[in-house]
């Protein structure tokens, strides 16, 4: 491209790199310029490519917090952590915006300049491209020999014949063309210029997608133990992230069964408790009422209900337990979901609480082990499968302090008003049972079950931004691989009598590299023409 | 389906075959600077911008057209400005006269007036790259996958299709003397791969199982390899401009010998811009494929994980060069710091992400 800055034609420069000088100075405050003269300096300024580069710069910087600090919307258990390792650096942080970085103020303002700039360096380049698409290519410079590339021919034919020749070459290799007396100039690659537009336009295209995916979509979670369904309405699910202009009536109403959760594992060798397939085997219908398919959800497979996707994001245990209280009643019966607290050998843990039991309420913190080897002393898992489960528990009795206080965490036990229980720590295998001292009751770990997690989202920006993704790729290829170019061809009677021609070739862009060899190429077939061959047949 | 432990071994016989041709190719690459003679023609002294009277160039550029109008006559084409020897109707040295740079690399020199050295050297890269075109091919057989599935495997295919690209760039602009230049990082990241980072061969986490992997980290994985061409690039011109621009000024300089024979910093600038012209779209695309794949694996295109975040700042960064290299003010030097910044964080991404970044999100921080 900086072959360009050598051209002789100012308007050529103009249209091609109207970017590339610097932004004109300030007007002065005299009474010609004003407001409206302020104005249209600052749009130039914003709109000159120094300033583009410089927000593109800002734009990657501003980026890497995002990238370091933990983001509330990643991530907010880090966020949560991170205020109590740093309490005195965090709320500075939070003040900044830097734990939600790419919804923070500065950061849209950044990108909004960045677009803005964008579409005023696009929107005239547009008016220019359609204007110069039905302009011819300039004359011919006098003196072709000063191109950048350029050759000398010699001749027989007589010049107009030379000139006719070379012309015939050009126009089937589909330039525009534009004659004269004894010269001929042509242009190719408008493309790359349509393509550079094309490209950014894309930009604000996709720009535009995410924003109505913003606006339109949601995100929500559900963790579902196998056995259970959920309808998807905004009470049954886990967590729910709608879209500015969403509402709970927009929710597609489908229901979702978990029948099955299978998972393997490498069984040997080094890599050994390392999942190989993850399979949830789900019944979903569509609409109350509809009829029920079957779907196995795994892992890069999901479910496509009506537009909305779900996923599968997690998996883990939920041990099964039934709780007699001291009155002899079964209170609790069900199977209660464990996070896994390391990967290797997936130990899980959770709470079992149980209000309903009398005369005092019962609570359980546990921690559940798929496969328990004894490790000196203290329990472990050493594989995620469950080849030899085992619970380990501490009871507790007193008020859960499930009815008074801010909502609880179903994964945590406010200990607050309770006592632990004297019970010899032994841990349980399945269908074994421990008796609370002093009548409390009796709690049994009859099995387990396994759970997961899904994903549901809706975003119906997604294919428009695909659109605007592959438009930007098409026109990103356009604008690097196609080159404008020029040809200027002059001919006239030497002094020996032959006829000398001219030929000159100018690039005003070729990123790839390679217009000397079709310069090359060119010349080559124009001495064929003045010699009388036909090109046909021959090859590039 | 079970690693062929069989293959995975011979595949890492073939790389170790291949870091040992590379090594030796980067001797005799060196030897050359110390012993090769100094005569023969460099591209670099061929495009001086002044009328040239074209020999071998002209000759060579107009071989095809002049080759098939072998009928002499009045009426055929002739020459102006051409050597004795190759003054004459329909002879082959037709195309004469060249003005400025560009044509004249059409008659770059061939081979055959490239030192024993740099020959030899190039032998033994293209021996070693097709050891290591086999190592990663049988690595892949021994996986049954695409064989870039983790760190180690993903290093060793970005050396080899920098490799390929270095070597495509010797056949088209013949820059022979950027051999040990290239070549040199190529055997360092090779050896700490096969130390540092090795991983044996081993199936895919189930995230990973998914023919996206395919198609997104081949982008990424080819994207890389370019850029790490486009890097040392950069160096070598930034080095070379120095010296330029030490020479011009009258300051006293340093290794004269050696700056003399690789291409001028325009020509470095200009092989840099060509090649990220050719990594940025695949990067983009990568990153696009990597989306789709993010939107399969886990229901969101885009959601500023630190990956892909770096891919992102990286993206823009390479954006910055490109508008950099048409800006008053930014071309030469400052693009290529630019370039080399981009590099970084490409570097970061796949290094300090991968292996720092979870370290940061909670203790690590800013403390």
């Amino acid at each position: 491209m900086t072959e360009t800055s050598r051209m002789t034609e100012p308007d050529e420069v103009a249209l091609l790199e109207q970017e590339d000088q610097p932004p004109a100075a300030p007007p002065r405050a005299s009474g010609a310029f004003g407001a409206v003269g302020w104005l249209r300096w600052g749009w130039r300024q914003l709109t000159s490519m120094r300033t583009a580069l410089i927000l593109l710069f800002l734009l990657a910087v501003a980026s890497v917090p995002g990238s370091l600090l933990p983001q509330q919307g990643i991530d907010p258990a880090a966020v949560q952590q991170y205020y109590v390792s740093h309490p005195g650096l965090a709320p500075w942080l939070a003040r900044l915006s830097l734990f939600n970085v790419f919804a923070a103020p500065w950061f849209a303002a950044i990108y909004l300049l960045l677009f803005l700039s964008l579409a005023g360096c696009v929107v005239p380049r547009t008016y220019r491209l359609a204007r110069s698409a039905r302009a011819l290519p300039p004359p011919a410079p006098r003196n072709v020999a000063r191109m950048p590339q350029s050759v000398r021919h010699q001749t027989g034919q007589d010049p107009a014949a030379a000139l006719a020749a070379a012309t015939a070459v050009l126009r089937r290799r589909k330039f525009r063309l534009r004659t004269g007396d004894g010269w001929v100039s042509a242009e190719k690659g408008y493309r790359r210029e349509l393509g550079n537009l094309l490209f950014h336009l894309s930009l604000l295209g996709l720009l535009a997608a995410v924003a109505m995916g913003g606006l339109f979509g949601y995100k929500a979670n559900r963790l579902l133990v196998s056995g259970t369904s959920f309808a998807n309405t905004v009470t049954a699910l886990d967590v729910f992230h709608p879209g500015r202009l969403v509402s709970s009536s927009d929710l597609q109403p489908f229901t979702i069964t978990l029948n099955r959760f299978q998972a393997s594992y490498v069984r040997s060798g080094q890599l050994r408790g390392q999942p190989s397939s993850f399979n949830a085997n789900l019944s979903y219908s569509a609409q109350p009422g509809a009829r029920a398919q079957q779907y196995d959800l795994r892992v890069n497979h999901p479910l496509n209900v009506d537009g909305v996707k779900v996923y599968l994001i997690g998996h883990g245990y939920a041990p099964v337990f039934k709780v007699t209280d001291g009155t002899g009643k079964v209170v609790f019966d069900q199977p209660v979901p464990f996070i896994a607290v390391s990967t290797s050998g997936l130990t899980s843990e959770g709470v079992v609480k149980v209000p309903d039991a009398r005369p005092d309420q019962l609570g359980f913190a546990g921690v559940f082990l798929p496969t328990a080897v004894d490790a000196g002393g203290t329990l472990e898992s050493v594989f995620p499968a469950p080849l030899n489960p085992r619970v380990s528990l501490i009871s507790y009795k007193g008020n859960l302090g499930m009815n008074s206080g801010p909502s609880q965490s179903v994964y945590q036990l406010n200990t607050a008003g309770l006592t632990e229980l004297p019970v010899p720590p032994r841990p349980l295998a399945p269908g074994q049972s421990i008796k609370l001292p002093g009548g409390a009751g009796t709690l049994t770990f009859t099995g387990y079950r396994q759970w997961a997690s899904l994903a549901i989202t809706y975003d119906p920006g997604q294919v428009p931004a695909l659109i605007a993704g592959l438009a930007a790729l098409a026109g990103l290829l356009l604008s690097f691989f196609i080159r404008r170019r020029r040809m200027f061809v002059r001919a006239y009677p030497g002094p020996d009598g032959r006829t000398v021609v001219d030929v000159g070739g100018l690039a005003r862009s070729d990123p790839a590299g390679g217009f000397d060899e079709e310069f090359a190429r060119l010349a080559g077939e124009f001495q064929a023409a003045y010699a009388g061959e036909t090109p046909e047949g021959k090859t590039d | 389906m079970a690693v062929n432990q069989g293959l995975s071994h011979l595949s890492d016989h073939f790389l170790m075959v291949t870091l040992i041709l590379y090594f030796l190719a980067v001797l005799a690459f060196a030897a050359d600077f110390a012993f090769g003679k100094r005569g023969a023609p460099e591209p670099a002294q061929a495009e001086v911008p002044e009328l040239v009277t074209a020999g071998a160039a002209g000759g060579a550029a107009a071989a095809k057209p002049g080759a098939s109008t072998a009928s002499p006559g009045p009426g055929n084409a002739g020459t102006a400005n051409a050597g004795p020897g190759e003054a004459g109707p329909g002879n082959a040295g037709a195309v004469t006269g060249t003005l400025g740079g560009r044509a004249a690399s059409t008659g770059r020199p061939g081979l055959r007036d490239a030192s024993f050295w740099v020959r030899a050297g190039l032998a033994l890269t293209v021996l070693g790259v097709l050891g290591h075109i086999t190592g990663v091919v049988i690595r892949g057989l021994a996986v049954h996958r695409v064989p870039w599935g983790d760190m180690y495997e993903f290093v060793i295919a970005v050396t080899c299709v920098a490799v390929l690209f270095f070597l495509g760039l010797m056949i088209r602009y013949r820059p022979y003397r950027l051999g040990l230049f290239f070549m040199a990082p190529i055997v360092i990241i090779i050896g700490l791969a096969q130390t540092v980072i090795y991983t044996p061969a081993g199936p895919l986490v189930p995230a990973l199982n998914s023919y996206w992997l395919a198609i997104h980290v081949t982008a990424i994985t080819l994207a890389t390899g370019t850029y790490v061409v486009a890097a040392v690039l950069a160096v070598v011109y930034l080095f070379a401009d120095r010296h330029a621009r030490r020479v011009a000024a009258g300051l006293p300089v340093r290794n004269s010998e050696v700056f003399k024979l690789l291409p001028s910093p325009e020509r470095l600038d200009q092989f840099a811009y060509r090649t990220v012209v050719f990594a940025f779209p695949l990067w983009t695309f990568g990153i696009m494929a990597g989306a789709i794949w993010a939107d399969e694996a886990w229901g969101r295109y885009w959601g500023w994980d630190p990956t892909e975040t770096w891919a992102f700042i990286t993206w823009v960064v390479y954006a910055c060069f490109l508008h950099a290299r048409v800006t008053a003010g930014w071309r030469g030097r400052r693009a290529a710091y630019i370039q080399l910044v981009g590099f970084g964080c490409l570097l970061f991404n796949l290094l300090g992400v991968s292996l720092f970044i979870t370290g940061l999100h909670s203790y690590a921080g800013l403390s």
